[in-house]
């Protein structure tokens, strides 16, 4: 079963800009499928649709359907709870004074009771590796540190889809390494926009070649970033990792 | 860069520190409101409360100076007000009388921030009952502060780095555009957290 399905999805922004012109796309139970294009193609734009934040007009959802229900402003709330949304600069998703508030911030929102909140803060930090940073404040956090717990704070609502915008710009090596590998063994299905090539290469298995709001191609991962030409027509570089593989192993 | 001069010793371990927060929070306020009530001429009380004051920095281990910088920034409001009154009759005895005053209250808040964690107090007024969009707003505040700072000493530094020929009137209108700028940044990211806290649930 398709747990995300966009169908024909066009949307301008408030100054009649258009940012997606007739996008579609899909993501099965447990794949992790990538978003690629350069800067200004409408990956961003693409994300806050998939979980509803856009478009803002709710008359005009409807284009996107999870786990097999079109989001409408009636589902909304749960559709909010089911698809976690990791946004680019962690500082706009860090709004609480501490780790504790803002990782807990989700499941209070979606009503977990108070008893349990605690104990799911805990388990979500385990799950990233941060245990005993509840008291910290997200301003005395590193990069890594601070994206990682943006990714609690997604886990812990307990979400089936998990979308990730740009999680690996902020990072250095280590950080990125780290990010990897937790995003890798995570059983959610995934959706990751990105320039980080390699990553995408990494962990996903097929992609979406975004370029002016328009889906270029889609296909296997390896097939797609593989094509010289066509990554650098759309301001992308063939990753150094698939230099010397050929595309059909 | 990280900027916590605001609270830096907030999380120091004293026994002011250790204290719980509602009792230093509940301390704090009256003895603001007493020294904002009780009457000039009860000369005691002022010497009583300063010396007090004073033996919480000693006890809190707040480095004295630190406290001393943090007062004289404050200090503007306080002179400003009290600047003006010297215009009435009694003029001088009414300034000494604004700035003994304001100066004993702003020490109590300068102490109650950097003894108490910002969440700390945040999980006092919870407990109060204040409304939660007013605590809501309060802890953005907090939380972006720093940013702000951040981000403003950022773009100085920028603006420094290619300012080959420092002139007044130059600096006052980058400094005029580092303002704008920040508005402009400011109101993006507030549009950013809004739909982070919304694909969390908030409505």
């Amino acid at each position: 079963m398709n747990m995300l399905e966009v169908n024909d999805l066009s949307y301008s922004y408030p100054d009649g800009k258009p940012a997606l012109r007739g996008v579609s796309m899909h993501a099965a139970e447990g794949e992790c499928v990538g978003i690629v294009g350069p800067n200004g193609a409408g990956k961003s734009t693409l994300l806050l649709h998939l979980n509803g934040i856009l478009p803002e007009d709710d008359s005009r959802h409807g284009k996107v359907v999870v786990c097999g229900d079109r989001i409408t402003s009636a589902n909304l709330h749960e559709v909010h709870r089911m698809v976690g949304l990791l946004f680019q600069d962690p500082d706009d998703q860090l709004f609480c004074p501490t780790v504790q508030e803002d990782v807990a911030f989700g499941p209070a929102q979606f009503g977990s009771p108070a008893g349990e909140i605690d104990r799911i803060v805990r388990e979500s930090l385990a799950q990233v590796g941060l245990e005993g940073f509840e008291r910290r404040s997200p301003h005395h956090l590193s990069g890594g540190e601070k994206q990682r717990v943006c990714l609690a704070g997604i886990l812990a609502c307990n979400p089936s889809i998990l979308v990730l915008d740009e999680p690996t710009s902020d990072l250095d090596p280590r950080g990125r390494r780290e990010l990897t590998r937790l995003i890798r063994g995570l059983p959610a299905t995934r959706v990751i926009a990105s320039h980080d090539l390699e990553l995408v290469v990494d962990l996903c298995s097929r992609v979406y070649l975004l370029d002016g709001g328009e889906v270029v191609a889609s296909g296997p991962a390896v097939e797609i970033l593989s094509d010289e030409e066509l990554m650098l027509a759309h301001g992308l570089e063939k990753p150094h990792s698939l230099q010397h593989r050929h595309p059909h192993p | 860069m990280r900027h916590d001069y605001i609270d830096r010793y907030a999380r120091l371990d004293s026994p002011v520190h250790r204290l719980p927060a509602p009792l230093k929070l509940a301390l704090a306020l009256a003895l603001v409101i007493s020294t904002v009530v009780v009457p000039f001429s009860a000369f005691l009380y002022f010497v009583a409360c300063a010396l007090f004051l004073f033996s919480v920095i000693l006890l809190a281990r707040l480095p004295i100076s630190f406290v001393a910088i943090r007062l004289l920034t404050l200090e503007p409001l306080a002179a400003g007000v009290a600047i003006l009154a010297v215009m009435q009759p009694d003029g001088l005895f009414v300034l000494i009388r604004i700035l003994v005053k304001t100066n004993l209250c702003l020490l109590t808040m300068v102490l109650l921030a950097n003894t108490t964690p910002f969440a700390g107090i945040l999980d006092v007024l919870r407990s109060l009952r204040v409304p939660p969009l007013l605590i809501t707003v309060l802890a953005l505040m907090y939380r972006y502060v720093f940013l702000l700072i951040d981000q403003s000493e950022r773009m100085t530094r920028a603006r420094k780095s290619r300012t080959f020929v420092p002139r007044r009137g130059s600096r006052w209108k980058s400094a005029a555009g580092i303002v704008g700028q920040l508005f402009v940044r400011s109101t993006e990211r507030a549009e950013r957290i809004y739909a982070a806290m919304t694909a969390r649930g908030w409505r």
